[in-house]
């Protein structure tokens, strides 16, 4: 200031040079936007980074490979009676499957020429999936008829064969691993030759049930998905009603006090809870006191619900708040009562943005994990959850648990199994804030 | 203006409306409306005119009790509908509201098209049987609006989409729509363009046959042109209230002088 009073010299300046101060000034607002520029290149690398590292590990769960050979279903070994009865049928385990598909793809390399490498026959079952002879098995005894025949049949390759294809597995990690040899994997590049092992599309990985440590290869999202599916019909059912409810009371008929203002300060510190608290809270009030079932849809809905609740009034408080007092007032001056004057002209008017919080809050819940670990969503479950109703109360899992579960596996198969399905739930993700988009383009109406 | 005796015969000949009798106002601690007595003319257009802040639109907004909507302000004194106390416990506001419809300042029509606009009131109130009735009502409120010509062939785009001057009738005709009593418009040109202005104007002046109407404004010469009677509000006291030309050519109270000469406001 001192200085500025120094050098000060009354008198006009041109316009055609620029003071220092402005050039001072200018430089200030090109850094900021330096500033700026370089936040968002880095959030766009990080993001890009993200993406990259979740398809390159993920993307390969979408593919398979499958050994496609027939199976000869020998009627001594499968039907004993010789009478198709379901029931004694039933008493041949897997264990009596199995060797049917190790005779299937010998025989198919003898057929196609192919050395077994010096392998025994176990060595060479081993390349099929333990899965496939509980599939095989499942195949019989829906059709009973098939007994006797030679069929042809594509088995799931075991993960490590299916591993050696996307790269994971090689021969110099078979000569340490007890689990596969370089001999298995030679056959398997000879079988690749006379195309009895191709890989395609893994619809499996999404409709299947998990599968245990040993078959990788079988592990499917489909459970998850349903107990997802089912957890967002009960969040959906529940907080759209109850948080819409609350917001427009709060917003338009409850009275200002200092009872609804301590409400408001309670739901904006709801929202910010962290949503282990709702687990545990979930786990006293739901499973201990009500005596629901643990790992149920009809649990993790609720305490998803309680999660969501929160982060749904405060936008659709925000919505109501947004639309002009002047609508208000014009329906009140035509004689609408206040519900009306809502209910006609405000709500519509909130309606994207409402629907915008309730989709966002909804994706948010879609991937949330931790509450659902404390409910016990995390188990291992491989039967699909019944249809509603009674399904909800039927042991699920969920997406974002199921990679956690997934993650914590130790065979590297399953990382690219998590990687999977983290792309099946951004998808799910992406879609839902695309539809909150769309609906707000949709219904947003100017005034 | 020219024809001050049939003026003066109708002011005489026409029954009060709505009375007020000590009528105050607090906005919380704040005593924003004065002890009023003002007595509005059945089928005769009352202006309340005053500096910014005096308190007419809140007095406006008694006579049909929008100031409800406000928690923090009471009214005390007597206001009367047709006799009846419109503060009564067993009145209903809604009730109240269709029979003194509301204009407000800025054009505020909902973000429907022109013809739920209108329909809007006759609807809820349920005063039509058929959709027959309905568009009949609709037309109608349109036509008496002024605005039928102009819209007629659009009934069905947003209300929103027209000028700033249709709109405003366009919340005319919907609050005529309702065939209220009493029609209070709270500056209802303050918005408006000197043409449209002067279509509102002379559509006050039309209603005046079915309505009784009070305006709020800003503008004296808008009160000298449109209104009989003139209520001056100044700092939340009515300071003089009379016949329009008595107020404009000899004002008795020396305040009411120097706002209508420009010295005060």
């Amino acid at each position: 200031m001192t200085d500025a009073t120094a050098e000060f010299v009354p008198g006009r300046r041109s316009l055609l040079t620029v003071d220092d101060r402005t050039r001072r000034r200018n430089a200030a607002e090109a850094r900021f936007r330096l500033y700026g520029l370089a936040a968002v290149t880095v959030a766009l690398i990080a993001l890009a980074l993200l993406l990259v590292s979740i398809f390159a590990n993920g993307v390969s769960a979408f593919r398979q490979t499958y050994v496609a050979i027939p199976v000869t279903l020998d009627a001594a070994k499968l039907d004993k009676s010789g009478k198709l009865d379901p029931a004694v049928m039933a008493k041949v385990t897997t264990v009596g499957y199995a060797p049917l598909l190790t005779k299937g793809l010998q025989a198919a390399m003898e057929e196609n020429g192919i050395s077994d490498q010096g392998l025994k026959a176990k060595a060479i079952g081993a390349l099929i999936s333990q899965d496939a002879a509980a599939q095989l098995r499942n195949m019989v005894l829906a059709d009973p008829t098939l007994v006797g025949q030679t069929i042809s049949f594509e088995a799931l390759a075991s993960g490590r064969i299916d591993g050696y294809f996307k790269g994971r597995v090689t021969m110099e990690s078979a000569k340490l691993d007890s689990n596969v040899s370089p001999e298995q994997l030679a056959l398997a590049d000879a079988l690749k030759e006379a195309d009895i092992l191709h890989s395609r599309f893994n619809m499996g990985f999404i409709t299947a049930p998990d599968a245990s440590e040993q078959r990788p290869e079988a592990a499917g999202l489909g459970v998850a998905i349903l107990g997802s599916l089912y957890m967002m019909i009960v969040v959906l059912v529940l907080s759209l009603p109850i948080g819409v409810a609350a917001s427009i009371y709060l917003e338009e008929f409850a009275p200002k006090n200092r009872f609804t203002d301590l409400i408001e300060v309670n739901i904006s510190n709801l929202a910010a809870v962290p949503s282990i608290v709702y687990g545990i809270l979930g786990l006293a009030i739901f499973i201990n006191f009500a005596g629901l079932p643990q790992s149920a849809p009809i649990v993790g809905g609720l305490v998803l619900t309680l999660m969501t609740l929160p982060r749904i009034i405060i936008p659709a408080r925000a919505a109501l708040k947004a639309v002009p007092p002047s609508i208000r007032d014009a329906a009140l001056g035509v004689g609408a009562s206040k519900m009306q004057s809502v209910f006609h002209h405000v709500l519509p008017l909130a309606a994207p943005g409402i629907l915008t919080g309730m989709i966002i809050g909804l994706a948010q819940a879609l991937g949330e994990t931790a509450p659902l670990l404390l409910i016990g969503m995390v188990a291992f479950v491989r039967e699909y959850p019944g249809a509603p109703p009674e399904g909800f109360f039927d042991p699920a899992s969920a997406l974002p648990v199921q990679v956690y579960n997934w993650t914590q596996r130790a065979d590297p198969a399953f990382v690219e199994r998590a990687g999977g399905a983290i792309i099946v739930l951004l998808i799910f993700l992406v879609t839902m804030n695309a539809a909150a988009i769309l609906l707000r383009r949709r219904f947003e109406r100017r005034w | 203006m020219n024809d001050m005796t049939r003026r003066e015969a109708e002011i005489t000949a026409t029954a009060i409306k709505i009375s007020a009798r000590n009528a105050q106002v607090y906005y919380g601690d704040n005593h924003a409306i004065k002890d009023v007595d003002v007595d509005i003319h059945d089928r005769m257009v009352t202006a309340f005119i005053g500096p910014s802040g005096c308190g007419k639109s809140t007095f406006l907004r008694c006579l049909n009790r929008m100031n409800d909507t406000i928690p923090s302000c009471r009214v005390e004194g007597r206001i009367t509908l047709d006799g009846e106390d419109i503060y009564d416990k067993r009145v209903d506001p809604v009730q109240l509201r269709a029979k003194v419809g509301m204009v407000f300042q800025k054009p505020n029509p909902f973000p429907k098209s022109i013809f739920d606009n209108v329909a809007y009131g006759p609807r809820i109130h349920g005063l039509t049987r058929s959709k027959a009735e309905l568009d009949e009502v609709v037309e109608t409120s349109l036509r008496r609006a002024a605005l039928w010509k102009e819209v007629k062939d659009r009934l069905h785009q947003p209300g929103t989409g027209l000028s700033g001057g249709q709109q405003q009738r366009l919340c005319i005709a919907r609050a005529i729509a309702t065939s209220p009593e009493v029609l209070l418009m709270d500056e209802p040109c303050s918005a408006l363009d000197p043409i449209a202005t002067a279509q509102v104007e002379e559509l006050i002046d039309e209603l005046r046959a079915q309505f009784s109407v009070v305006i709020v404004t800003h503008s004296m010469q808008q009160a000298a042109r449109v209104s009989q009677r003139t209520a001056f509000f100044h700092l939340g006291n009515l300071v003089e209230f009379g016949e329009t030309t008595q107020i404009f050519t000899k004002p008795r109270d020396p305040r009411t002088e120097s706002y209508i000469t420009g010295r005060i406001g």
